[in-house]
């Protein structure tokens, strides 16, 4: 039960951090390498609210705000110019992700920081005991998906993003302003990287290059899913669990590039990956 | 073509080759004596601090060098070379610690640390270029080996020394000063060979692929297999270095085999400026030298400055520093932008296998059954037969979205059609990539002129040639030996007389026939041309209208033209096939077709078929 769990609950983590990534790539077709350096960031907004005493339940929007600020200039200043060059713009984020890894450094040094969890303590579900907070990072992820699926099929921002996604050229013909879709949607995903950082900070440990453990997997789960948040959820829930498994039985070294390794053999056998699930 | 041309150097043999230019040999020479100078003197000079520093940085040059054939010539970025240079090293640090130590086994560890990475380098390969995979997915898998090994080397317990790495174990026995040379004299020879390759007819193949890879494949070549190759020398070359590299550092860690190194090269590389060898070389030597000279003072503030340079690097000046020092010199090492072109000599006949059944008129040399295609639900085209044999010039007409674009990218791609049948000259084309259906002899010609735009006149026709002239890796042929009938293309059309210029200079005219060019340069059996014509002047079509005729019925060529220039169509084809809404509704002879009621009801837009 506890493994079934495990399972579920590595689906949701993943699920949350790739999620801001998929939202960027989807839409703008681009590979944001920065996306580990903004979960750094949140989990470093979480720090700063436990210094400053704060309750840590305000770090998870003080993350998004943060995020969404940083991304919002980044879009404006580095990736804007790079639409055409795709891998270029993959180089330019990860120069950046070096940038704040480095400012990072100078700013709260080297050294491991931990953070309180929001929500301690366990409870007993299905006849075991198991941790509350990581029960809670399932419902995270379900409010996220949920959100993206409301946010895609009932407002305009996400009409216009499906229009974008669908064929950019006949959208910006049709008088969308794309430049302004893509500017929101890079917001939104750099925005969901932080919160992501936010919320992982109780579960892992906080320091400059978190993020960058993260990204990898995240971005191979990505390109499984195509451009489909229902895609992402399958390979999370699938790639996910096979993590837990590999980790469990076989090594916990190995279950750390299970979800890339699967990933990766996925698109070769299927290129679309999930995207048409 | 009655001024034939001045054809005296016309032989059998295949064109002689020689280095070309004098400026490059010099260019090349300096290269080589300056790092030579650097590695024998450099002991004299240096103190050990900056010996131990500059091996290790000369080291990393020769990865640099590596990912700059990849990234910057081939168009392939790649984070995956720290994983070959890992696996070198770690394959020597393992023999030399858990079997021993002695010359013998130092030659075994040679071998194993090139083997080992080449194989792994063509397992890659597979994985990453196959018909239809993308560039991101290319890096995706770079991304992914050396994550992979790094893990496994965590995972190897004693074997791989697991996170502190194998450290105590005997190599050659050189001194500080000895490594320090070996490296420089290393990384001077692949240096030198590296500018060689990337100047040499084959070298140019990679700067094809990476400006138009399609082109390369409907010129008969396999780009997928020749990354698959590259990959794998290049990963041979990356295992040469962690042999080197676990000798003199004489301690393996899995941080060189981490993707975070991976991603140093890179930035590296582009610091220096992709696709020029030197400026790579220079940028891994400078970089990680000031690297360990200033870290020591500020740490963070170096790598931040780093970081920051290569972001504004990436956006602002995407080819790195080199490119600005090259400006100023003209393109490629002082050619000027009109630069000098080999001469142009005929190529003797191809000895085509097929060349039997060509003379066999009523063989077809295209069958088509039942062919279809669709979308989805959607149908775009069904039923169609169609049979054309040699000396025929077939003009496919109907209005846009008729599916005549569609219909030669399914003779073109065994993959691409839903179903019925197609053969060219009794072979199924069933599951061949379009590599495969040129070299069955068939050539095609893009509605959008498709040339390289980074390469000059020649080198795009040489290009054409690659498939059956094999390109030398070390030196340019002294002449451009092309077939009799694409050279007449190029004196009707005057770019006989601008071979040097690059092709981003040339008009949108000039580029279709330049096109045409290279696919006549094939010697294809069977032309497929989408509006050849499109955009061109009077004079200009009549000279295409000229070269085809001739193609067709002297030297009993079949083509298929998809035209809508009707009196173009009226005047040069001998036989007319009219496609609407994805149904062939009419074949036959020029009169028949151009007086049917058929064809005015779908061009006036009123018909159903």
């Amino acid at each position: 039960m506890t493994l079934a769990l495990d399972m579920i609950t590595t689906a949701a983590i993943l699920f949350i951090v790739a999620s801001g990534l998929l939202a960027i790539f989807g839409v703008l077709k681009i590979i944001n390498f920065a996306h580990g350096a903004w979960l750094t960031v949140g989990g470093y907004c979480a720090v700063v609210c436990a210094q400053a005493g704060i309750t840590p339940w305000l770090s998870l929007p003080l993350a998004f705000v943060v995020g969404a600020a940083l991304g919002g200039l980044t879009e404006r200043f580095i990736v804007r110019p790079l639409y055409d060059r795709p891998l270029d713009a993959i180089l330019a984020t990860w120069g950046l992700g070096i940038v704040v890894g480095q400012l990072i450094t100078l700013g709260f040094g080297r050294d491991v920081q931990f953070t309180e969890s929001l929500l301690p303590g366990a409870v007993s579900f299905a006849g075991v005991d198991y941790s509350l907070y990581r029960l809670f990072t399932l419902a995270a992820a379900l409010v996220i998906g949920g959100g993206f699926a409301l946010l895609l099929d009932g407002t305009r921002l996400g009409l216009s993003a499906r229009a974008v996604i669908m064929n950019e050229h006949l959208a910006r013909a049709l008088g969308l302003d794309t430049a302004k879709v893509r500017a929101a949607t890079f917001m939104l995903g750099a925005g969901l990287a932080g919160l992501a950082g936010a919320l992982l900070s109780p579960l892992t440990s906080v320091d400059p290059t978190m993020g960058v453990g993260w990204l990898v997997g995240a971005f191979m789960l990505v390109m499984a899913a195509g451009s489909s948040f229902a895609g992402l959820a399958v390979a999370c829930l699938l790639f996910g669990s096979a993590q837990v498994i590999v980790s469990t039985f076989v090594s916990p070294i190995l279950g750390g590039i299970t979800v890339a390794v699967l990933s990766a053999l996925v698109l070769r056998i299927r290129p679309k990956g999930f995207s048409n699930v | 073509m009655s001024d034939a041309p001045a054809l005296s150097e016309t032989s059998a043999s295949r064109p002689s080759r020689r280095r070309r230019a004098a400026p490059r040999l010099a260019l090349l020479a300096g290269t080589g004596t300056a790092l030579l100078a650097l590695a024998l003197l450099g002991p004299e000079v240096f103190d050990r601090f900056t010996i131990n520093v500059l091996t290790r940085s000369m080291i990393y040059a020769m990865l640099a060098i590596t990912v700059d054939l990849l990234w910057g010539f081939a168009g392939v970025l790649t984070f995956g070379q720290a994983a070959f240079f890992g696996v070198g090293a770690y394959a020597t640090a393992m023999i030399l610690t858990h079997v021993g130590s002695s010359p013998a086994l130092l030659a075994l560890a040679l071998v194993a640390a090139v083997l080992i990475p080449a194989a792994m380098g063509w397992l890659v390969g597979w994985m990453s270029f196959y018909h239809g995979s993308t560039a991101f997915y290319a890096t995706v898998i770079s991304l992914l080996v050396p994550i992979v090994v790094t893990q496994l080397i965590y995972a190897g317990g004693a074997t791989t020394g697991s996170s502190s790495g194998l450290v105590g174990y005997w190599g050659m026995d050189l001194s500080l000063d000895g490594y320090f040379r070996l490296a420089g004299v290393c990384l001077a020879a692949m240096t030198v060979a590296a500018l060689v390759f990337v100047k040499s007819d084959a070298g140019r193949v990679l700067t094809a692929i990476r400006d138009n890879e399609l082109r390369c494949a409907y010129l008969g070549l396999s780009p997928q297999r020749i990354k698959i190759r590259l990959t794998a020398a290049l990963g041979a070359a990356a295992g040469f270095a962690g042999w080197l590299y676990a000798n003199a550092s004489g301690v393996v860690a899995p941080e060189i085999s981490s993707f975070v190194f991976g991603t140093e090269l890179v930035v590296w590389t582009a610091l220096g400026g992709r696709a020029t060898v030197l400026g790579p070389v220079l940028g891994a030597l400078g970089i990680d030298w000031l690297s360990a000279s200033l870290s020591g003072e500020m740490p963070f503030l170096w790598q931040l400055v780093i970081g920051a340079l290569f972001v504004a690097m990436i956006i602002v000046l995407p080819n790195g520093l080199a490119a600005l020092v090259t400006r100023g010199f003209g393109r490629r090492g002082g050619d000027p932008a009109m630069g000098a072109a080999p001469p142009l000599v005929e190529a003797p006949p191809a000895a085509e296998p097929g060349a039997a059944p060509l003379s066999d008129l009523s063989a077809p040399l295209l069958a088509v059954r039942d062919l279809s295609k669709s979308y989805g639900a959607h149908k775009v085209l069904q039923g169609i037969d169609l049979e054309i044999r040699p000396g025929e010039l077939v003009s496919l007409v109907g209005p846009n979205g008729a599916g005549k674009t569609t219909l030669m990218r399914c003779l073109t791609d065994g993959d691409a059609r839903s179903g019925g049948e197609a053969e060219i000259a009794g072979r199924s084309i069933d599951g061949l990539t379009p590599d495969r259906i040129v070299a069955l002899g068939v050539g095609r010609k893009f509605q959008v002129a498709s040339v390289f735009e980074s390469l000059t006149v020649a080198e795009c026709l040489r290009m054409a040639r690659v498939s059956i002239d094999r390109p030398s890796p070390w030196a340019s042929a002294e002449t451009l030996a092309l077939p009799a009938a694409a050279i007449e293309i190029l004196r009707l059309t005057g770019l006989d007389r601008m071979l040097g210029a690059p092709v981003s200079l040339l008009s949108h005219g000039q580029k279709q026939s330049l096109e045409l060019a290279m696919v006549v340069c094939l010697e294809p059996r069977l032309i497929l041309l989408d509006e050849p014509t499109a955009g061109l002047t009077k004079t200009e079509r009549a000279t295409i209208g000229a070269v085809l005729r001739k193609l067709t019925a002297e030297l009993g060529c079949a083509a298929i033209l998809v035209e809508h220039d009707l009196d173009f169509v009226r005047d040069i084809s001998s036989r007319i096939v009219v496609l609407h809404q994805g149904r062939l509704v009419l074949d036959g002879t020029v009169e028949a077709v151009v007086n049917s009621d058929t064809v005015r009801e779908i061009y006036s837009g009123g018909g159903h078929a």
